[in-house]
């Protein structure tokens, strides 16, 4: 037997999210929206850009790759985690979730203290052999940046698949290769569909953090990357300040990262809905 | 196509425990089962056989070729797991096809052999569901189905039927036997269930710490045991300490018995093993040498547990220095009984 609270009791228990709802997200985004709509020529001026075409290409490219990159890192990390006694399993989680508590900023200097011109690793390199210039300048490029988003995307993938992995039957594994699958095989005919959803859910996750990331791409390669996020770094705080367009570039950021996230949401409900369709 | 296991010892990492020294040959169209306690090794013996795990010594031969180093999928064996592990993204016709998917069998070949094997397991009307829609009885079905449909070397069986109901697991080990028949493949069952290992098994093999203890036809193991834990292990017994007191007699924790001693002398000691079945309840009218028998194989006590089992009642009847368990049919009180000679087994002592 369930009981029911009141309408009364769970208005005020949603009182306090929807008070933060409308002050930290529904408010800022009507702000954005009027800025950009205000002044007619925000988006004209936007599309105009040049700027903002490669800024869009640049967050695309960047907000599929170190996802994807950080999938594949995440679930072989996962995979190993599933395996692990409960009390490493617990201690291996927490030490990965520990980048997720640092500024982009921080993980940045991280990273240049590591691998940039004058990097620990890349002054080791350079005794072996390797060209300093080469190695150092890698954290800069694209790739680079990719490199550092991944060191907080690959956590998020593994807190959202390692729960699919430890409840997934590894019988069943045990049992494709019985029948005659490969170890390979035998985790792409029956682990992978039935994991697929919350391998979908991180990458979207993922993606949505990586178009938004704005501290880490600023302080790795400041506006030599052109990444939405720094086209609007750039209209806010250069010289030509044109708050309007900036407002206008915030809800395409917006739109990208709510279009990636509804994807995700349809592709995870498609595949429970067809499971219920199946079974039924 | 004969399976084998030659001197096999096995040992699990940072664990004593395993199996030693193991030798079993299962032969073409036979059922070899394996009893045991948890822990003895029984089901790492077919973890060895199915290549879930390696042998540290030994070998495990297929069809006189050395297969201990081989991967699973290499072997061509039929496993049928305790929770069946059937795809459950899977029709059943794709879970019975997915073997001989693996294998290359066009789509079209490999959808009619799953049917065909769905048919002889009588689950072919279900072959577009999921596994989630079947009752255990029907996973188990299909599971048998798909460790069958690609002629595999060996059939392997780990607690099938476990986790069904008594009644089902009656009517499941039939269609097992039935299945089993009609492809006349090696197999190995692994169960805990005495029961279901006497019922089917055309030899059934004891296991307790990792060894063999003793290895027969179910009536040699459950009328012949090698020693007093196989002779707990299966079936009912009662089992007492005793002494040879001299040519045909033994003298025991409850009293003597007349029974055969050959082969043994005066001073020996026994353990004297009766099954419960094999105790005959005596009238008080009846003569205490009826039956030919000495009166040192008679006992008399009163009856400390009766136990109602339908057809058969179990009782145990506490005599002097002990208990006798006995069944019997006859809905009568009973204060004696005797023990015919031949009854009488003696088995080495504890």
């Amino acid at each position: 037997m369930s009981v029911r609270a009141s309408r009364k009791a769970l208005a005020a228990f949603a009182l306090p999210g929807c008070i933060t709802l409308g002050l930290f997200f529904l408010l800022p985004v009507g702000a954005v929206m009027s800025g950009a709509l205000t002044d007619g020529g925000a988006f004209v001026r936007l599309v105009n850009d040049p700027v903002f075409w490669n800024g869009l290409k640049g967050t695309l490219v960047l907000g599929t790759a170190a996802p994807l990159f950080s999938l594949i890192v995440g679930f072989c990390i996962a995979l190993t985690l599933a395996r692990l006694a409960p009390k490493a399993r617990t201690a291996a989680l927490i030490a990965i979730s520990l980048p997720l508590t640092f500024s982009g900023l921080i993980v940045a200097y991280g990273f240049i203290l590591l691998l940039g011109r004058a990097g620990f690793v890349t002054l080791l390199l350079a005794k072996l052999g390797f060209d300093p210039a080469v190695i150092g300048g890698f954290i800069f490029s694209p790739f680079g940046l990719g490199l550092a988003y991944s060191y907080y995307l690959v956590p998020r993938v593994v807190l959202i698949v390692l729960p699919a992995i430890s409840n997934f039957d590894r019988n069943q594994l045990i049992a494709a290769r019985s029948l005659g699958a490969g170890a390979g095989r035998a985790l792409i005919d029956v682990m992978l569909p039935q994991i697929a959803p919350s391998l979908v859910a991180a990458f979207c996750l993922t993606s949505a953090v990586a178009v938004g990331a704005y501290g880490t791409a600023l302080a790795l390669v400041g506006t030599q990357v052109n990444i939405l996020p720094l086209v609007l770094y750039s209209k806010i705080s250069e010289t030509g300040t044109d708050l309007p367009a900036a407002s206008a570039a915030s809800l395409v950021l917006i739109a990208i990262c709510v279009l990636i996230i509804s994807l995700g949401e349809a592709v995870g409900r498609k595949g429970g809905a067809s499971k219920v369709t199946r079974q039924n | 196509m004969t399976l084998k296991y030659e001197n096999v010892s096995f040992t699990y990492p940072g664990a004593t425990t395993g199996i030693f020294d193991i030798s079993l040959e299962i032969g073409k169209g036979e059922l070899l089962a394996i009893i045991g306690a948890s822990g003895s090794g029984k089901s790492t013996i077919l973890k060895l056989l199915a290549g879930f795990v390696s042998p540290d010594r030994g070998r495990i031969v297929i069809d006189d070729k050395d297969v201990s180093a081989l991967s699973p999928e290499a072997r061509r064996l039929g496993v049928v797991f305790q929770n069946y592990a059937l795809f459950p993204h899977m029709r059943l016709w794709e879970n019975v096809a997915y073997p001989l998917k693996v294998r290359g069998v066009a789509k079209g070949e490999r959808q009619s052999r799953a049917l065909d094997m769905l048919g002889r397991v009588g689950m072919r009307n279900r072959a577009d569901d999921l596994p989630a829609a079947l009752s255990g009885g029907q996973q188990q079905r299909v599971a048998l189905a798909r460790a069958l449909v690609f002629d595999p070397q060996g059939l392997l069986l780990d607690e099938p039927l476990s986790a069904l109901d008594a009644s089902l697991r009656v009517e499941m080990r039939d269609e097992i036997l039935r299945v089993q028949r009609a492809s006349g493949i090696a197999t190995l069952l692994v169960t805990h269930d005495q029961e279901e290992a006497l019922s089917i098994a055309d030899k059934v093999a004891v296991m307790r710490d990792g060894r063999l203890v003793q290895i027969g036809t179910p009536r040699e193991l459950y009328e012949t045991p090698a020693n007093a834990y196989v002779a707990g292990f299966v079936g009912q017994s009662n089992l007492w300490q005793g002494k040879v007191r001299s040519h045909g007699v033994v003298e025991s924790e409850i009293g003597s018995f007349a029974c055969d001693t050959q082969g043994r002398s005066p001073g020996d000691a026994v353990t004297v093993f009766v099954r419960p079945e094999r105790v005959l309840p005596v009238a008080d009218s009846e003569p205490k040498s009826a039956g030919g028998e000495l009166p040192a194989s008679h006992f008399s006590g009163v009856v400390d547990a009766d136990r109602y089992l339908g057809p058969i009642r179990r009782i145990d009847l506490k005599v002097s220095g002990g208990l006798i368990r006995l069944e019997t049919h006859l809905r009568d009180a009973v204060t004696s009984v005797r023990i015919p000679a031949d009854a009488i087994r003696l088995l080495p002592a504890n």
